[in-house]
């Protein structure tokens, strides 16, 4: 593998793990902060790329579709939290694991009604396409490094309101000891809603900017999810600083191994999430 | 004739699954008032004040605050309504500084009071101030119990509750909480403390309730507690 080909693979790898890590971090909040296993998140990216395809067909605009996308999303998210999830609280991951499974098959039999079964696809926007140069001979797409920054940017706003901010606070308080927070006078319900609100609309984000990258096909949402769970698994439940290091790591690992091991590809990530396991059996930043 | 009471709980009966735990408690606590609350381990001193906090639901009975029926709001509302709460076990979060600890639980009480803020808590818990950046767990239990009294005044309430609030402390500790409950009674907070030692409380408190089995078998006034010692003691004693 020359130096071209190797970069143009790690730059993969990693805009593909920050991507992961978009949609882990949702999924590693609400499992931390509300001890809810969603199996449904999946399903959230899945909507964000078809929200996306339909409000691009509507506005013709790109920057328009993905905030109408992740406001939507936003909503849906409070809604499912208000409605669904907030019946689950005190019951246990059985429960949990049934009810959003069941949503899944909801999720996705909306999907086949509203928009049919048909693979579809968002062009990339004008301003964002065409590539840059690596070398003399290799060149990168401006849309995937716009992903990366884009996804970066994210990750880095989501430190600043866990690490930086009263609500990130009481996010992390929620996580430790639910029932003091109540006892400082702290609606924990509302921050519930939050935190699955925002969780979903980062799910959804991460299907608006994946959207002009591959096809939006039914079933999207249980491929990620999988690779979503051995994110969250290798970073330690809970932990978002975990989500992180092991997005990177997941993505650079499963894009190498692509081009590298092909046989072993499919399997490859499963390998490194059992040799961390072995090594640190609550994952790499477990609380 | 009496002011309107700060906290009236009305014959409280509270279970757990199918055990029967409460039978009947009455508490009153007056505005500026202290109330202990004694007994053996296991009489029910904490049950009484997580059901009068919602945080165990009572099958009967009522609790008023302020004259108002808080008994049907869930706990947050309560402790907005005025009320702070220093658990057993100090609660503290294991994720959370010290300085995060008391940003987090700081605002202002009813009616916009804003009598404790950051820098008044430092000063009175100077050791704090030296262990901002420490997590709260890694603190010693003297330190972790003063945090959580500063996290509860940042509050600002009317009623701070302290259940077992020097219990696994040193004796110097101890000695410590004890100098610091006495100086935020003296602010005019009221106080319900939860603890076994009889000779600080009968000196700090103005009331007295001791619980045997779930039921209220003494309540009175210092005097009267003195009056019977022994009949206390008796009760408190393993």
């Amino acid at each position: 593998m020359d130096f071209a080909i190797f970069l143009v693979q790690l730059l993969n790898g990693l805009q593909y793990g920050l991507l992961l890590f978009l949609i882990a971090s949702g999924l590693t909040l609400v499992f931390g902060v509300m001890g809810i296993l969603n199996l449904a998140h999946g399903s959230m990216y899945m909507i964000g790329a078809y929200l996306m395809w339909y409000f691009v067909q509507l506005t013709d605009s790109f920057v328009l579709a993905a905030l109408l996308s992740a406001v939507i999303a936003l909503l849906l998210g409070v809604v499912i939290e208000k409605t669904l999830i907030n019946r689950l609280y005190r019951r246990n991951h059985l429960d949990q694991v049934l009810l959003t499974i069941g949503m899944i098959f909801v999720f996705n039999a909306m999907q086949s009604l509203l928009w049919g079964d048909d693979p579809l696809g968002v062009a990339v926007p004008g301003w964002l396409s065409g590539s840059i140069s690596l070398t003399e001979l290799v060149e990168y797409p401006v849309y995937r490094i716009f992903v990366a920054l884009l996804c970066l940017l994210l990750a880095a706003g989501l430190y600043l309101v866990i690490n930086r901010t009263r609500l990130g606070m009481l996010v992390r308080a929620g996580e430790s000891n639910r029932e003091m927070v109540e006892c400082l006078g702290i609606d924990i319900n509302r921050l519930y809603t939050i935190v699955f609100g925002a969780g979903v609309m980062l799910a959804a984000l991460a299907g608006v900017v994946s959207a002009p990258m591959a096809s939006i096909v039914p079933g999207m949402g249980e491929h990620v999810l999988i690779s979503c769970f051995v994110v969250v698994v290798i970073g330690g439940m809970g932990s978002i600083k975990g989500a992180f290091v092991a997005a990177l790591m997941v993505g650079i690992v499963d894009t190498f191994a692509a081009v590298l091991l092909p046989q072993l590809s499919s399997m490859i990530v499963y390998i490194l999430m059992a040799v961390i396991l072995i090594i640190k059996p609550q994952g790499l930043f477990s609380s | 004739m009496q002011a309107q009471p700060l906290l009236a709980v009305r014959g409280l009966h509270s279970f757990y699954g199918e055990s029967h735990v409460l039978h009947g408690v009455d508490l009153t606590i007056q505005p500026g008032q202290a109330l202990s609350l004694m007994g053996r381990n296991g009489m029910g001193k904490t049950t009484t004040l997580k059901s009068l906090l919602g945080l165990l639901q009572p099958r009967s009975g009522s609790v008023e605050f302020l004259g108002r029926d808080v008994g049907k709001l869930p706990t947050w509302k309560r402790m907005r309504e005025g009320i702070a709460y220093v658990p057993e076990g100090r609660g503290m979060f294991h994720n959370l500084t010290v300085k995060e600890h008391l940003q987090m639980a700081a605002r202002p009480g009813i009616g916009g009071k804003l009598e404790w803020d950051y820098d008044r808590v430092l000063a009175t818990f100077p050791r704090l101030a030296e262990r901002l950046t420490n997590l709260g767990t890694q603190l010693s239990g003297g330190e972790q119990q003063m945090l959580a009294i500063g996290r509860a005044l940042l509050t600002n309430p009317e009623l701070l509750i302290l259940d077992e609030a020097t219990e696994g402390l040193a004796p110097l500790i101890r000695k410590e909480i004890w100098e610091v409950i006495a100086h935020v009674r003296a602010s005019g907070i009221s106080t319900l403390i939860v603890d076994k030692n009889i000779e600080v409380l009968k000196n700090l408190c103005d009331r007295h309730v001791v619980l045997v089995k779930g039921q209220v078998v003494f309540d009175g006034d210092t005097q009267d507690l003195q009056d019977n010692l022994s009949q206390i003691e008796c009760w408190l004693s393993v």
